[in-house]
């Protein structure tokens, strides 16, 4: 029997930027604190996501109304809680040289902790800015995506907690249909800026779709991810081609060097 | 209160987690007005949007040791059977087998868990540069050491394997920058491996230069040094060229100790060639353009690697390579 695929599907729409999902995130899988730490930027404390911080709420305060919004004043709150993606073809994975990373039965990229050597190699393999080495600890760490609780058939601690279900957590092919039925009932009412980012491979062929996906309400930059990710190994036999023609270079220099005139003859 | 019942141990647990608050950067002195920023770029607060490379300085020092090793690797089997090239094809053993040895040790100790480095060769996965990179390193670090112990005598599988995992050894490394997310070096993906490899032949013929040649060997040596040194410019000049058609990447790779040290080793490059060119033939001619080859190949590689670090913390240079790469 194969188990489904599972993810995250990130309403933003109707987050709260309540912090929830950063605080039930650090108390399940207990991570520790990162100290004291004012940022000076809207709410944001966290800054990113880092080894130790698996879910990161973002806050984007803009001089804008969103279209059908009808306050006053033009402003709108932009609020989305941002996690590891687990791609579909995932940069970290793909780089792990001690196969440290594995795809699990739920389909999401685990990093087993008993086996990283902490290279660091996937930390600039990871189109988004995820995984991260720990100072002190040495090796990558990333969310899990509640790998534990998925196990005993409960739902991601994040999700668990979210009082607005801004996080939603299921099969992968039921948050898609929900996904567009939300994205439909937004525009709908007017939200016309609503879009989903990486729900599949068609919308993000650089990393062939996400397993935890975003409804989100502005550019992607404005929300810190990448416009158009890309999963480098997709293109890295290019570069050992060139890699290979490089090298026949230099043995046919070794050659001339060693056998040319001023040389020594056999 | 029982402090048994707080006892942490899940996966996280247990672990005291510096982290480096993000630069504010420095106090603006009172007297100096600061103009209000006009940003019509769109990002996060101008934080960071990849992770930058948390490599330490044992890893460009490996860059430069391991395409040391390859070079002399290459060359020693090219050297094999020419009796009066027996001594460099010697020190050319010597070097692959040095350079084969220091560099797992200088990448050992990059490690986060160096007790976890035998980690590196639980598996070989074909997509990872750095996993196949380890396994040529250490293949090629025994071929290294048999054709060493047996000199002269080495057959043709210790003579030819070692040549063969000293290429991989020089350009794989390359291939490893190049296939990342960080957008200088992915911006430069096709021409990080021929530089690598030219530097590397580059920095083989420096070190031999520094050492006692006889007439025959000098020019052994000076012309695969001017190969690799003459590709080493021509990527160089190459790379500055690529960078300019995106400004951000090449701010990023002129500014900051990434900008001085490319600098440094461009200076460096040029001036070891032109030492080289001197119509002079002398022993300390020849050491000083080794010297300087070598001080060339060893900025470079800092080089790469800080201006990696510097692409990766300004958020626009990947927003915006990825913006132009999606219009075209």
């Amino acid at each position: 029997m194969t188990t489904p695929a599972t993810g995250f599907f990130t309403d933003t729409s109707v987050c709260i930027g309540c912090k929830a999902c950063e605080v039930a995130c650090k108390q399940w899988n207990q991570l520790p604190a990162d100290g004291d730490f004012f940022s000076g930027r809207s709410y944001d404390n966290t800054i990113h996501l880092e080894a130790t911080t698996w879910r990161h709420v973002a806050f984007i305060e803009r001089q804008q109304r969103l279209s059908g919004q009808s306050t006053s004043r033009p402003f709108s709150w932009l609020l989305m809680s941002d996690v590891c993606k687990h791609c579909e073809r995932a940069g970290c994975l793909e780089a792990c040289p001690t196969g440290a990373i594995v795809r699990t039965e739920f389909d999401t990229v685990y990093v087993q902790p008993d086996v990283c050597n902490g290279c660091g190699y996937c930390v600039v393999c990871c189109p988004f800015g995820v995984i991260n080495r720990r100072e002190d600890d040495g090796r990558a760490w990333k969310c899990t995506l509640c790998y534990d609780r998925q196990k005993e058939g409960i739902e991601p601690a994040c999700a668990k907690t979210c009082p607005t279900d801004s996080i939603t957590f299921g099969k992968l092919d039921d948050l898609k249909e929900i996904a567009l039925a939300r994205l439909q009932e937004l525009h709908r009412r007017g939200v016309t800026e609503a879009w989903l980012y990486g729900m599949g491979g068609r919308d993000q062929p650089g990393t062939e779709g996400l397993h935890a996906f975003f409804l989100l309400l502005d550019r992607p930059e404005a929300y810190n991810l990448p416009p158009d990710p890309y999963v480098p190994t997709k293109g890295v036999a290019g570069a050992w081609g060139v890699m290979a023609l490089a090298a026949a270079g230099m043995a046919a220099a070794a050659l001339a060097a060693a056998h040319g005139r001023g040389g020594d003859r056999k | 209160m029982s402090p048994e019942l707080a006892l942490q141990i899940g996966e996280g647990a247990a672990q005291q987690v510096k982290r480096p608050e993000p630069d504010a950067g420095g106090i603006v002195p009172l007297w100096r007005q600061v103009p209000s920023q006009h940003r019509t770029d769109q990002n996060y607060y101008g934080l960071a949007l990849i992770k930058e490379p948390v490599w330490i300085w044992s890893v460009p020092a490996y860059f430069y040791v391991g395409g040391v090793a390859g070079g002399s690797a290459m060359l020693a089997a090219a050297l094999h059977g020419k009796k009066r090239l027996r001594r460099l094809a010697a020190w050319c053993r010597l070097l692959a087998f040095a350079g084969t040895t220091v560099g797992p040790a200088l990448l050992t100790y990059d490690l986060g868990k160096m007790s976890r480095f035998l980690n590196m060769l639980r598996v070989l996965r074909p997509s990872s540069p750095m996993s196949v990179g380890s396994w040529s390193l250490a293949g090629t670090g025994m071929m290294a050491t048999l054709s060493l112990l047996q000199g002269d005598r080495s057959g043709v599988v210790t003579r030819y394997g070692t040549a063969l995992g000293g290429l991989l050894v020089a350009g794989y490394t390359g291939v490893l920058l190049g296939n990342t997310a960080n957008p200088l070096w992915r911006e430069r993906r096709l021409l990080l491996p021929m530089l690598f490899m030219s530097s590397a032949a580059a920095s083989t013929a420096g070190v031999l230069q520094m050492m006692p040649l006889d007439k025959r060997e000098e020019k052994v040596v000076q012309r695969f040094g001017m190969v690799g040194k003459a590709g080493e410019a021509a990527c160089m000049v190459a790379m500055q060229r690529s960078d300019a058609a995106v400004p951000e990447v090449g701010a990023a790779a002129r500014e900051g100790k990434g900008g001085v040290l490319w600098t440094a080793a461009k200076a460096a490059l040029v001036s070891g060639i032109l030492v080289e060119l001197l119509p002079v033939r002398s022993p300390l001619k020849r050491k000083v353009s080794g010297a300087l080859t070598t001080i060339g190949a060893i900025c470079l590689r800092f080089a790469l690697l800080e201006a990696g670090k510097t692409a990766a913390r300004e958020p626009q240079t990947t927003i915006n390579l990825q913006r132009s790469r999606m219009r075209r």
